[in-house]
């Protein structure tokens, strides 16, 4: 059975949908900037991928309240462009499913009740207390698309939305679900920001990935989604599907609960596990979207698991959060839709601002646009706190 | 269908010694309840019992003593789901923040903040490198997880361990407390039956499952089917998908031998149990079991656990029934929901 990807949805940093983010690409334009529209201490000094509206105009973009967490915002502008460019003929006669993911759920609401609310429970508004967790926003999702056969939410911290997007193909493989849109979202906050803050990851300048000198990541916001759909719904599409998800796996590094191994061992099931699935030898892989998140840590690892995976042949390969910062939670349904825009469009995205070459690994990502050329099969990465690494390879349709 | 090898539950009785099952209740005072704590020095060092968050200590080693009581050292995958996630050390750290004006934080309570600390610290106490999930979707999150385990069966996996967890939170008490849902104090969990009543209390357990495709000698039962639906719109719609989920499993609801139902205690909520039990399970036991655990998102892991024991052993602590048909527990349904998440698990005695 396979699992074809019918549409596609996106809001970050780089734009608020897909043309847009294309277009950004276009001029390697990166959405790192200020932070100006979250409240926080740290917006002179902690640039991120912030996406510049705010609740209220979120609000009028996705038709929903603006008393809606902006995690939620994300998640409807992007999975209704999703399924407005899959365009499935009488949608509501298939089993449709949402399984979106996230880290942060309603905190950036809960985090401006939080004082008041634990003074007095009486002074919080329902609606803030209602969308803290996870699930809520979720919820509040699905209701507005008209979904009920299949709804969750995965929260396996920066691999989140990788996992989601497996969850579908597999209701969708084992004949559970014929359509699944599926991604992820999450908001700025001041509880990740101060968090990733607090372990000193986090770099004042616009992030280096994948370079000798970096220091760290900028964190990112925004929503990325993908329709799944069986072969049966495929065959009912008037526009062709562009891609296929034809390989995946879900690891665990089990080393450490922040940290990755120094061999990058989750990182490495995970790629090798994908490419066994897909069935592909590894030098089909065109091109490698990294999990690349500018850390210290993160970088060598999965730069040494890459070579361990293809040797010295490596393919070409960039980390697309220079442009987006790290979405967490959103990042491998963001990553998932560049991915596919990659294909489409036969294009390889920059690692922007790279100068140095990592001391561990010879090789280097790609540094400037490439256009023109034949991207046939990708490899996007994701891992995450607690040894999460999910790898997913999407392969195009000609 | 799958088996289940193993379980243990750690909740506010005592639950996690599998040689006794519940001889006694333990009454609480007031609308909120805790675990009993275990012997935490067996998982992990002095120094990391005293910076972790309550939920990770109870969560972790209720799936380590799963693996144990399985006799399985590493699980082929781990599969858990959590509705609120770990909030209390996520409080802890929102305080840190706001009250320093974001200017002298601490890593230590974000670091262990994410939803999936759990199934990862099994995942390292136990040396597992595979498939690894973390569902957070309020009342469908146990079942989430294990219709994951269902999924990697037919995938090639074996002995998955599945599980669910909350706690109480000061932000999930306060929460449910501005949501209309507690019973006014004072209240005792031992009376959360006795007459009809507005609101229940807060609990909190966790419970994990180590679920193979091959019984053996410690196998408890077998989780059979898992059903997930949003709110209906009445009792009508309730049965109908109920008599539908039976059929689909091939039982007729006159095969089935007790109906464990999710009565919270509140009679407004509870009412759409009632008129269940009154239309389709006239001549089956009927068991309720919040009054050991609370209300919280995955109190149906709780319920199955209960559901586990009751196939192995074959007899029913007096404290759970509210019906007695005195018929033998081989088929076992489960009809919980919280809040608009519906769910029915069923399960077989093997």
């Amino acid at each position: 059975m396979q699992v074809y990807v019918a549409g596609k949805g996106i809001i970050t940093a780089i734009g608020n949908n897909v043309a847009e983010t294309l277009q950004s690409f276009r001029k390697s334009k990166s959405g790192i900037s200020h932070i100006t529209i979250l409240p926080t201490v740290h917006a002179g000094t902690l640039p991120a991928g912030e996406v510049k509206f705010t609740n209220e105009q979120l609000a009028e973009l996705a038709q929903l309240p603006a008393s809606v967490s902006r995690t939620g915002l994300f998640s409807l502008i992007a999975a209704r462009e999703a399924i407005n460019d899959a365009n499935i003929p009488h949608l509501n006669k298939w089993r449709v499913g949402f399984i979106s993911a996230n880290t942060v759920g309603g905190m950036d609401h809960t985090e401006n009740i939080f004082k008041a609310f634990h003074e007095d429970h009486t002074k919080a508004d329902l609606s803030d207390v209602e969308q803290h967790d996870s699930g809520a926003v979720t919820g509040i999702v699905a209701e507005k698309l008209g979904i009920k056969d299949f709804v969750t939410t995965i929260s396996t911290a920066c691999s989140s939305s990788a996992n989601s997007i497996m969850y579908g193909a597999r209701l969708i493989k084992n004949n559970l679900a014929d359509v699944i849109i599926a991604g992820g979202t999450d908001a700025l906050c001041r509880f990740t920001l101060n968090g990733f803050n607090s372990l000193m990851i986090l770099d004042d300048r616009p992030c280096t990935p994948y370079d000798e000198n970096r220091k760290g990541l900028n964190l990112g916001e925004g929503a990325g989604y993908v329709v799944l759909v069986s072969e049966k719904v495929a065959e009912t599409l008037p526009k062709k599907p562009s891609a296929k998800l034809v390989g995946y796996a879900n690891a665990n590094d089990a080393f450490h609960q922040t940290a990755s191994s120094p061999e990058g061992k989750g990182n490495f099931l995970a790629m090798t596990g994908a490419l066994a699935m897909s069935g592909l030898p590894h030098e089909a892989i065109d091109y490698i979207n990294l999990h690349g998140t500018g850390t210290l840590n993160n970088d060598v690892s999965e730069s040494i698991a890459i070579q361990r995976v293809f040797g010295m042949n490596v393919p070409k390969m960039s980390s697309t959060k220079a442009f987006t910062g790290h979405t967490l939670g959103a990042c491998a349904g963001v990553e998932a839709v560049f991915s596919i825009i990659a294909m489409e469009e036969g294009m390889i995205f920059p690692n922007l601002r790279w100068q140095t070459q990592m001391k561990e690994v010879p090789f280097k990502p790609v540094t400037e646009l490439m256009t023109g050329v034949e991207v046939n099969h990708v490899m996007s990465n994701s891992f995450g706190f607690g040894g999460n690494c999910s790898s997913l390879i999407f392969s195009k349709i000609k | 269908m799958l088996y289940i090898n193993g379980t243990v539950c750690i909740s506010p009785q005592n639950t996690s010694d599998n040689s006794v099952f519940l001889p006694e209740v333990k009454p609480y005072t007031g609308n909120k309840i805790y675990c009993v704590d275990v012997d935490y020095t067996k998982f992990f060092d002095p120094g990391s019992i005293r910076r972790m968050g309550r939920l990770i200590k109870f969560g972790t080693a209720a799936g380590m003593l799963t693996l144990k009581d399985a006799g399985v050292e590493t699980p082929g995958a781990i599969s858990t789901g959590t509705g609120y996630g770990l909030m209390d050390v996520s409080q802890k750290f929102l305080h840190n923040v706001i009250d320093s004006n974001e200017t002298s934080v601490s890593p230590t309570s974000f670091i262990q903040s994410t939803h999936n600390t759990v199934s990862s610290n099994i995942a390292l106490m136990s040396g597992c490198h595979a498939h690894n999930n973390t569902f957070a979707h309020r009342g469908f999150s146990f079942e989430s997880s294990l219709l994951d385990a269902f999924l990697l069966a037919k995938e090639g996996y074996d002995n998955i361990l599945v599980g669910a967890y909350d706690e109480v939170s000061d932000h999930s008490y306060r929460s449910m407390k501005r949501l209309g849902l507690l019973r006014e104090e004072p209240c005792t969990n031992t009376e959360l039956f006795t007459a009809e009543q507005k609101g229940t209390i807060a609990g909190e357990a966790a419970a994990f499952f180590l679920l193979s495709k091959e019984k053996n000698e410690n196998t408890y039962g077998a989780f059979a089917g898992c059903k997930t639906f949003s709110a209906p719109a009445n009792a009508d719609e309730l049965k109908s998908i109920t008599t539908a989920f039976l059929s689909a499993n091939n039982l007729s609801a006159n095969e089935l031998d007790v109906v464990v139902s999710g009565h919270c205690g509140d009679s407004r909520l509870d009412a759409l149990n009632e008129a269940l039990i009154d239309s389709l399970f006239t001549q089956q036991t009927i068991l309720v079991y919040k009054q050991l655990c609370g209300e919280y998102m995955t109190s149906s892991a709780f319920a199955a656990w209960l559901a586990a024991r009751i196939m192995k052993l074959q007899s029913i602590p007096e404290t759970l029934i509210k019906v007695n048909r005195q018929r033998q527990p081989k088929n076992i349904l489960l009809y919980n929901s919280h809040r608009g998440n519906h769910a029915l698990l069923l399960f077989k005695h093997v």
